[in-house]
């Protein structure tokens, strides 16, 4: 194992982390389902208009980032949900602990490690996605292509990442793999689905308390739709759809909502480190 | 113990002194004194939740004590102890890994080079199998593979949870072969096990707790006296020798000769000064006999992990995914 030339723990765990991923196919096997929905919404989307023509950039990512919202979030708690639980099932995170190594080198490793796994299924998924769309679609630019893309796989990876840690903090509760997951599919189906309907069913509503300020941090206090506002904001939310008005009202730039995002990762680490640093053993 | 028992060495690495751990409201350990030596085997004795792991992890320095001083290698003991191997209590590694491969991260996390891997496969006589995932192994290959883990840094001090559960006998016994090796070396090995006529032969000293509070404690002989159970000496022809002799008949009991721990020896002289009675059997007490004598009295107690649990109020799966952190989790 060429982990034995690695000198830092934190580099150690990330790596043996990274090829449990690739020994267990996670890695073939999500790249696969990323690579299908980025192809068929691409290549396929218009269909249900009745066309086949590759649809405008800002519609594509705004189609691309409406379903990936659900599937990014759903593999990053299936990466996540047993690294600590699974651990302590196995008995090698009583192990790991009596190890020359502090339990923030621990979570930073594991989450490192997760890290490079969605960095490289999203990455390959839309950047293949990318590659075939200039192949076949002469309207688009180069630089166009690879900046709305770019710009979607970072998004996509800050997205699995507040995933990843919030698979840690209910990981690090969770005293059986089995009630991680119903504890983590509990909070997807909270923060992917009820959240936003909440939010559109008092938009449409429209209350007298919802102004514009209360819904920029509405926004901001749920991760999915930080996600969903950085992707639609970035290419016009004017020709993203009625459905998404609520992102079109949004005052915040790029740089804000990525650092809001930024925020939600480091809040989420301090919380799993604070957890992971009481957890009784 | 706080008694010198070790065979060769005079330095204690593990020093346990007045110790006592509480989770919340429950008293797990209650004022325990312990001195391990270099190249000494202590076997950590007692019922389930009798306090043996607690103090395992208290030397591992994973929980603080409550009272009470632990010093270990003559520093406090901390996340990030001295030269030190364990091996947990039914650990079941990472199954799609391979054997070469678990060495190996495990090695890379304690900066040891590969060629020391290499030597452990071949010396656990795993090189057959070292490139099998881990979910192929059978119990004692895997056990086998968790020593090795266990000392893949030579380490001064060796503690072992259970090391022998599940095991056949000559697993067991290619275990404690290696453990006898490291003692020469002179590692401290620390044993937790319930498996007492197989750690008997390789113990130079046992700590026996019940309900967190220390029965008994020190060697084999320290044990025996202190239990008060007797050596039967058996000779052939016993009736014909045993006639005329006073000495013998008033030791006499049945079939048998049966000599208090601190008679042993003086029976012993007696009986080899006797030219008639140069053939005779000593049954000494078993660890066992005298695990059973101290603990007869016993209560059997519950888990430290049930313990842990108690003190949590049961709430509902979800509830119990969010709920506060336990008292425990303080220390």
């Amino acid at each position: 194992m060429n982990s034995t030339l690695l000198t830092s723990p934190i580099l150690v765990i990330a790596y043996k982390e990274l090829r449990d991923s690739l020994r267990n196919r996670w890695i073939l096997f999500m790249g696969s389902i990323f690579m299908l929905l980025s192809l068929s919404v691409t290549f396929a989307g218009r269909a249900v208009t009745g066309e086949l023509a590759l649809p405008p950039l800002a519609n594509l990512m705004s189609s691309l980032s409406t379903t990936s919202v659900f599937i990014i979030p759903l593999a990053a708690i299936l990466l996540s949900y047993d690294s600590f639980v699974g651990e302590q099932e196995a008995g090698t995170l009583l192990l790991l602990l009596s190890y020359p190594i502090s339990r923030t080198q621990i979570l930073i490793g594991k989450l490192l490690g997760h890290s490079l796994v969605m960095f490289i299924t999203t990455s390959c998924a839309f950047g293949s996605t990318a590659v075939l769309l200039l192949t076949f679609g002469s309207q688009y630019s180069v630089v166009e292509v690879v900046s709305v893309f770019g710009q979607f796989i970072i998004s996509s990876n800050l997205l699995a990442l507040t995933f990843i840690l919030l698979g840690y903090i209910v990981s690090l509760r969770a005293t059986e793999k089995a009630k991680a997951v119903a504890g983590l599919l509990f909070v997807w189906f909270i923060l992917v689905l009820i959240y936003d309907l909440l939010l559109l069913t008092v938009l449409v509503s429209d209350v007298a308390f919802m102004d514009k300020q209360l819904l920029n941090i509405l926004i901001a206090l749920n991760p999915t739709d930080l996600y969903r506002a950085i992707n639609l904001v970035s290419v016009g939310t004017e020709s993203t759809g009625a459905a998404f008005s609520m992102f079109g009202d949004i005052d915040w730039g790029m740089s804000v909502m990525y650092s809001l995002m930024l925020v939600w990762i480091c809040a989420l680490v301090v919380i799993s480190q604070s957890i992971f640093s009481r957890k009784p053993l | 113990m706080n008694s010198n028992t070790s065979p060769t060495y005079n330095i204690p690495v593990v020093n346990v002194e007045h110790v006592g751990l509480r989770f919340g409201d429950v008293e797990v350990l209650h004022d325990i004194n312990l001195d391990v030596y270099q190249g000494q085997t202590l076997a950590l004795l007692g019922h389930n939740g009798a306090g043996k792991s607690s103090l395992i992890k208290l030397i591992l320095g994973l929980i603080k004590p409550t009272t009470g001083q632990l010093t270990v290698q003559g520093g406090r003991a901390s996340y990030q102890p001295v030269n030190l191997g364990y091996l947990p209590e039914d650990v079941s590694f990472y199954d799609k890994l391979t054997g070469w491969e678990v060495l190996s991260y495990f090695a890379a996390l304690k900066g040891v080079k590969a060629p020391r891997v290499k030597q452990l496969i071949a010396e656990f006589e795993l090189e057959y199998a070292q490139h099998r995932p881990l979910k192929t192994y059978s119990k004692g290959m895997k056990q086998r593979l968790g020593v090795a883990q266990a000392i893949l840094s030579q380490p001064d001090i060796l503690l072992l949870d259970e090391p022998t559960v599940g095991l056949d006998p000559q697993a067991s016994q290619f275990l404690y072969q290696k453990i006898a090796s490291l003692k020469q070396q002179g590692c401290a090995v620390i044993v937790c096990t319930h498996e007492l006529s197989i750690v008997e032969k390789h113990l130079d000293s046992a700590l026996l707790l019940a309900g967190g509070r220390r029965v008994a404690s020190g060697t084999l002989d320290d044990l025996r006296h202190a239990s008060g159970l007797k050596t039967q000496i058996k000779l052939p022809n016993f009736t014909d020798k045993v006639q005329g002799d006073g000495y013998l008949q008033s030791l006499r009991h049945g079939q048998a000769l049966l000599v208090a721990s601190d008679e042993r020896k003086a029976v012993i002289e007696y009986l080899v000064q006797q030219k008639s009675c140069t053939d005779f059997s000593v049954i000494d007490p078993s660890l066992e006999a005298i695990y059973h004598h101290f603990m007869q009295q016993q209560p059997l107690n519950p888990l430290p992990s049930d313990i842990a649990v108690a003190t949590i109020p049961r709430k509902g799966w979800l509830q119990s995914l969010f709920s506060p952190i336990a008292r425990q989790s303080q220390l």
